[in-house]
């Protein structure tokens, strides 16, 4: 089980500068799927990489589904090197995206972020509009449904407001 | 579902997700395959979540998790008595 709490508690404490993304973002605008790992995009910035390591080391990340025993080391040079790695930790399954397909990077998505209040702490999550714009872009049949329950949310939203 | 180990940090909270956090307006054009797929969304699952604050929201997901896993430790059980 993925502890989202915890991990989010780990980053957010730690001074790691991220942007929830898809699933979890879904969840916290209000979506009913269930989501089963944490994706975030994270600040390609050597200072924010050094963050990265930090958090995460004591909760023994490695390459989900790969098998045991490979030469995988968490630290800064292994970021620097890579993109987009998608972890199994001891808190739980996490997605660190330096790019996401249709929305870029960290610098490119900020200004469509939102600030969360979340478990007592601030925590930036993509805005719904430009969620629903990246899982678009992205063109994945998987994600038809996400989709259409994503716009019926905003319609919700705005049926409320 | 809510935590009772959790709720009164929930009870603390906005009971809603604000709109005013994210009200731009929509930047594409509707498309028709998922105009179809809207109309088979669960309103009323949406409509319970959005009383929910955020935090709530993930309580209940992690709570799903649970749910699930359990689930599954009961197939395994099942599969394994035949």
């Amino acid at each position: 089980m993925t502890d989202f709490q915890g991990l989010l508690r780990v980053l957010i404490d730690a001074g790691v500068e991220f942007i929830v993304v898809e699933g979890a973002a879904a969840t916290g605008h209000g979506s009913a799927r269930l989501t089963l790992d944490l994706d975030i995009v994270y600040r390609r910035t050597p200072e924010n990489h050094t963050s990265l390591v930090t958090a995460l080391a004591p909760h023994t990340p490695y390459l989900r589904g790969a098998p045991p025993g490979l030469p995988f080391r968490w630290d800064v040079d292994t970021i620097e090197r890579g993109l987009n790695f998608t972890l199994t930790t001891s808190l739980g399954e996490l997605d660190l995206l330096g790019e996401i397909i249709g929305g870029g990077g960290f610098d490119e998505l900020l200004p469509d972020s939102i600030e969360l209040q979340l478990f007592g702490r601030p925590c930036k999550c993509l805005g719904l509009e430009r969620l629903i714009e990246v899982k678009r872009a992205a063109g994945r049949p998987k994600d038809l449904e996400a989709i259409a329950e994503l716009e019926a949310l905003r319609d919700e939203l705005r049926s409320q407001d | 579902m809510i935590l009772d180990a959790d709720l009164s940090l929930a009870e603390t909270l906005p009971t809603r997700y604000d709109l005013s956090m994210d009200e731009s307006p929509p930047r594409i054009p509707p498309d028709p395959v998922i105009e179809a797929y809207k109309k088979d969304v669960d309103r009323t699952l949406l409509r319970e979540n959005l009383k929910r604050s955020v935090e709530e929201r993930f309580l209940r997901l992690m709570e799903l998790h649970r749910f699930a896993e359990e689930l599954q430790r009961a197939g395994r059980a099942a599969r394994q008595q035949r």
